[in-house]
């Protein structure tokens, strides 16, 4: 581990100006010679280079043993090249992403900063997605001669040039203080006989993001997130899988809370152990209350997640695309929630309440710097997030592309998202309404839901269970939730679902809490924002209070769940590291 | 930073507790299965083992002078095999439309820690076990299973256990010193014109191999693998896509060339490159060849080799070129073939296909397949098949695949050898008697490919690197590009005719059914008075619009 200690122990300065920083001067001269690209009279009227010049350490424990230790640099760059013109260019088209050629431009450029292979990696790069450009603007006129598209939306929407180049600075990461931290977290479920899996991981992302386009912006930009999760599974006596999980994030690792990492894991495990044992609910149909962050978790993925309209591609007449529409397209102007409650999303907030808000960014993977955005108005909806990608009923890109996309564009996620409750209780009133509404309809119990599982730590089994036999898209399933009888007493249960929740049900939101709570968490794109997906991702914060639901229904996961193990589980033995 | 926590982590360790070693953590919690299985469970177990590869390696790649990446990996994987019925019908029983495979290589802790790695094993074998008596039940109710079945032979034969232990040895690996070697050896490419992708990779890798079975084998052995591969490519100016390729392989670092000869390597697959670009395409053509000794080494390895892995003579779907064939000659009756992977090298060449003991745990040993053209055995896992009832030590996979028999190192041995002076007049010769324009010479190849199975061709493609046409007027050779050579098995073997007297080895990767485990094959080079050779694809685009850059660095 000497190696890797030496290597890490190097820091990497970019601190120099925009004129002698190699890999920019690099990417401004071969952007500007290859704007002569041309054949047979087709320039490419758009080019944009990126280059994400990332470490990754990441390190993982089990039980007290290091399962896995990874140091990673990496260079990655991404070529985008428009041909035709904004109205009708050769991105959405869906062969855009198609190239029949040999690739010859590396998949990650070399890491030495040596301007002549920096530029010989975009030359290539150029080149190919220069023929890919010019193959799909053929392809996409051709599509078009034989279909009607629906609505008159331009390919590309304008935007000025920003100059934002940033110090970027990667520090030594102590290796060696992580890899003990992991052991020693993970240490702590061998306390626990219930527990058969525990994974604890400390990732941290080093990342200075280039961009350079020929409207002249250039960015150098650090994008830096350091995490720190928990994740431990139990299995129930009917052979359920039970799981818990923490996780923290924050820009730089020395933000990360090491204090709170022990007391941590010692909740999940207690968690698991407590479901391990907990009954499993039944079918309900009632209130339920999303206490604390829980509520800030079903707005992330019912509201943030739907905030970012997909736009169809074109295709050929015979291959017709069946994909669903998002849950708010075409929606502006309609009520969403009720008109005591707006949203905003602010990515230019640095911080709330003195803490470091993860959701705050300069400026997009467009160059596009955002700006304070009014999405939701006393209930109806005002907005989406936009990339420079047109949008029907929005006007160009607010800056919220912040993750790559498919056919030559990218996508958008939330940033930072505000969820504001004119109309307002204490946390006290809010549980008292809970427990009243119970009794009026002669319910034995009501439920209060504190943790959803957004993002998802599911099994691959767990997943395919949930989303079966549902109509609709599927909705992440309770982690934490307590039936709360009229005596007070809480029961913790696990193994349902929400059968049928979608945005839709916002709109029925009966109350909020006075009290405002910070969820954060590290959007992929994928489904359920499964925490192993993988690839880019976005950090995004959500401030919302407490929410209460009149009408929920919420069932049995459906499916087999395999017996538990005739063999019994080995024997935990104490040891002193 | 680092220092500091570094000598603190060196102080506490001393006091922990001596872990206990990972084959015993294996061995406690193979046994603790077992009896818990034989004891509870309908149908029991009759034989469980535990193997674990560990590998650790380092790498780095450069690219025309730059550092391209650099890595390092560590890892354990567990393969649990489980065997539930009997010896005569288990599990293992093959089932058209059903593959047996039940093991995962699910990673265990790089620590031996006995409570991280006892959980991870015994879910594994539940769930291994689950898998396993689901499966016995539908081959049970299968009623077409043996009904149809030509070999009758069992699913699993008896091995003596075996016991070996050797301490895992440590990766010697001085990364500053090879980035400085890869920076220099890739600027290479910088010269010749062409070359569009350039890279020369050191790889060294260390993997220790823990066995432990129900039978009482206990094995923890290793050995090193140390690569460095240097390609470059491009394209011609008819779209051609093309290749030069070099390598050096070696058990250790230490073993590798030194720099200088792998500079010279380096700038020969550069030049070559650019020769090739320019070099030109051939036709279709069916005359005689020389093929260099690594040339036949994959020609064999492809065309003979895969057709005497012992699993596909019981295979119905398999063509089973020489399943009765045994004591019949299927080979000129000059040549011989032993599959030796007790054989560490050749001349200075460490040979990849090197093992002490299969990954069944049986101890290797040479097998001489093939005795003066005539067929002796096959290669032979533990699943026996008719008339070849014991494992001869080829039970092999790359972790996370259920084992099969497989190549170890092929050695081609040959009793009508003449000098390569000789070999070439010989060609000419032939070239002449045969009235053609030129004939060939297969300098390098890559690899090859080959289907087995009844539904398709018997047939073979190897993919060449370098051609040469040789030809009778005493003209200098001609480098061309753009051939594979294709065949079907039984004709080729009958057109072999004569060979050198200096072996050749070829290391590669061979990929198959149990996934990718090295192997090597060792031959002289052949005449062979015919072969076939069919074009290449084209490639689908043209070489880049613009030319290479030029810049204020001086250019490349």
């Amino acid at each position: 581990m000497h190696i890797l200690a030496l290597l890490l122990a190097v820091p990497a300065l970019h601190a120099q100006p925009a004129e002698k920083d190699v890999i920019l001067r690099a990417m401004k001269d071969e952007l500007a010679r290859s704007r002569m690209l041309r054949v047979v009279d087709a320039p490419p009227y758009f080019i944009e280079y990126s280059l994400d010049d990332s470490e990754i350490y990441y390190v993982h424990g089990s039980f007290g043993a290091l399962m896995t230790e990874r140091v990673s640099r990496l260079r990655q760059p991404r070529v985008r090249l428009r041909v035709g013109d904004p109205k009708l260019d050769n991105s959405n088209h869906i062969f855009s992403d198609a190239f029949r050629g040999s690739r010859y431009d590396p998949a990650q450029f070399p890491i030495d900063d040596n301007y002549d292979t920096l530029r010989f990696g975009f030359w290539l790069a150029t080149d190919r997605a220069y023929k890919q450009a010019l193959e799909a603007l053929a392809r996409k006129k051709a599509s078009l001669r034989n279909m009607s598209v629906p609505a008159d939306l331009a390919d590309f929407s304008a935007a000025p040039a920003v100059d934002l180049v940033l110090p970027g600075q990667r520090k030594p990461i102590d290796a060696a203080a992580w890899k003990l931290r992991v052991k020693q977290v993970s240490a702590v479920c061998a306390n626990y006989e219930q527990i058969l899996s525990c994974d604890v991981g400390a990732g941290i992302s080093q990342t200075i993001s280039y961009l350079v386009n020929s409207e002249g912006s250039q960015i150098r930009y650090p994008d830096h997130i350091a995490s720190f999760r928990i994740r431990a599974q139990g299995l129930a006596s009917d052979g359920t899988t039970v799981r818990a999980y923490a996780e923290f994030h924050a820009h730089e690792p020395e933000n990360l809370p090491q204090a709170e990492f022990l007391r941590a894991v010692q909740q999940v495990a207690e968690t698991v152990v407590a479901l391990s044992t907990a009954p499993p609910a039944d079918q309900y149909t009632g209130p339920v209350l999303f206490e604390g962050p829980a509520a800030g978790q079903l707005l992330a993925e019912l509201l943030g997640r739907n905030l970012s309209i997909f736009r169809r591609p074109v295709t050929d007449p015979d291959r017709p695309l069946n994909l669903p529409s998002g849950e708010l397209e075409g929606r502006l102007g309609a009520r969403i929630l009720p008109d005591w409650i707006d949203v905003a999303d602010d990515p230019t907030q640095k911080e709330w309440r003195g803490r470091p808000l993860l959701g705050h960014y300069l400026v997009d993977s467009e160059a596009v710097p955002p700006k304070p955005l009014s999405v939701v108005e006393k209930g109806i909806l005002k907005a989406f997030y936009t990339t420079r990608q047109p949008v029907a009923g929005m006007e160009g890109s607010n800056g919220h592309a912040r993750l790559p996309g498919a056919l030559g564009n990218h996508n958008a996620t939330a940033g930072c998202l505000f969820v504001r409750a004119g109309q307002t209780a204490t946390s006290a009133d809010l549980r008292k309404r809970l427990l009243d509404m119970g009794r009026q309809r002669n319910k034995p119990f009501v439920l209060v839901v504190r943790k959803m599982d957004f993002p998802s730590t599911a099994t691959f089994d767990e997943l395919r269970r949930i989303g079966g036999s549902q109509s609709g898209r599927a909705v992440s399933i309770p982690l934490l939730m307590y039936k709360v009888f009229q005596d007070g007493r809480e029961e913790l249960v696990r193994g349902v679902r929400f059968r049928g929740l979608s945005v839709r049900f916002l709109k029925d939101i009966l109350a909020a809490s006075d009290e405002l709570f910070l969820f954060q968490y590290l959007e992929n794109g994928a489904p359920f924002a499964h925490m192993e997906a993988g690839g880019y991702v976005a950090p995004v914060s959500v401030v919302a209070p407490s929410l209460l639901f009149e009408d929920l229904e919420l069932e049995r996961i459906p499916g087999e769940v395999p017996r538990p193990p005739v063999v019994p589980p080995p024997p935990l033995v104490t040891t002193r590291e | 930073m680092s220092i500091v926590s570094g000598l603190l982590i060196g102080c506490l360790l001393p006091l922990a507790a001596q872990p206990q070693p990972l084959v015993e953590i294996l061995a406690d919690e193979l046994n603790r299965n077992l009896s818990a299985l034989r004891s509870k469970a309908d149908p029991a177990p009759y034989f469980l083992a535990y193997s674990v590869v560990e590998e650790e390696s380092e790498a780095v790649t450069a690219t025309f002078g730059a550092l391209q990446n650099t890595s390092h990996n560590h890892s354990r994987v567990l393969d649990v095999t489980l065997r539930v019925g009997s010896a005569e019908l288990d599990n293992y029983h093959r089932m058209s439309g059903d593959a047996a495979h039940f093991t995962a290589a699910v990673l265990l802790p790089l620590e031996d820690n006995a409570n991280a790695i006892r959980r991870r094993i015994w879910l594994e074998t539940d769930r291994i076990y689950r898998l396993a008596t689901q499966r016995l039940i539908r081959l049970k109710t299968n009623t077409q299973v043996k009904a149809a079945e030509e070999d009758t032979s069992a699913d699993f034969s008896a091995a003596e256990p075996a016991i070996f232990v050797e301490p895992p040895a440590r990766l010697n690996f001085n990364r500053n010193d090879w980035i400085g070697r890869v920076r220099r050896w890739s600027a290479e490419c910088n010269k010749p014109r062409g070359v569009l992708a350039c890279s020369v990779t050191v790889v060294a890798s260390r993997q220790t191999k823990y066995v432990v079975t129900s039978e009482g084998t206990r094995l923890q052995h290793g050995r090193g693998f140390t690569r460095i591969v240097m390609s470059a490519q491009g394209k011609a100016s008819d779209g051609m896509d093309l290749m030069a390729t070099d390598s050096f392989e070696a058990e250790t670092a230490d073993r590798l060339p030194r720099e200088d000869t792998v500079t010279q390597a380096m700038a020969k697959v550069a030049s070559r490159l650019s020769l090739l670009l320019r070099a030109p395409p051939v036709d279709p053509f069916v005359g005689p060849a020389i093929l260099s000794g690594s040339a036949a080494g994959v020609f064999f390895h492809e065309i003979f080799g895969h057709r005497v892995e012992g699993h596909r003579q019981k295979d119905e779907r398999e063509g089973q070129t020489f399943t009765k064939s045994v004591d019949k000659p299927v080979l000129p009756a000059f040549l011989s073939i032993t599959f030796d992977p007790t054989r560490k090298n050749l001349a200075k060449t460490d040979l990849n296909g090197w093992y002490a003991f299969d990954d069944e745990g049986v101890k290797a040993r040479p097998v001489q397949v093939v005795e003066n053209g005539i067929l002796k055995t096959f290669l032979l896992s533990r699943s026996p098949i008719r008339g070849f009832p014991q494992s001869n030590g080829h039970g092999r996979r790359q972790p996370g695949a259920e084992v099969v028999s497989r190549q170890s190192n092929l050695i081609v041995e040959s009793s009508r050898s003449v000098p390569k002076e000789k070999l070439r007049a010989l060609l000419i010769e032939e070239v002449k008697k045969q009235n053609k324009p030129y004939g060939l010479y297969f300098e390098q190849v890559t690899g090859g490919f080959t289907t087995t199975g009844r539904q398709g061709l018997q047939a073979f493609t190897v993919l060449p690197l370098v051609v040469w046409r040789v030809f009778p007027d005493g003209r200098p050779d001609e480098l061309v590009r753009g051939v594979n050579i294709v065949g079907t098995p039984l004709a080729s073997f009958a057109k072999i005719e004569a060979s050198s007297d200096e072996l050749e080895a070829f290391n590669g990767v061979c990929g198959a059914e149990s996934g990718s485990v090295p192997v090597s094959a060792v031959s002289p080079a052949l005449l062979v008075t015919e072969i076939e050779v069919q074009r290449k694809p084209a490639g689908l685009d043209s070489p880049p619009t613009l030319p290479r850059p030029t810049g204020p660095g001086g250019g490349l």
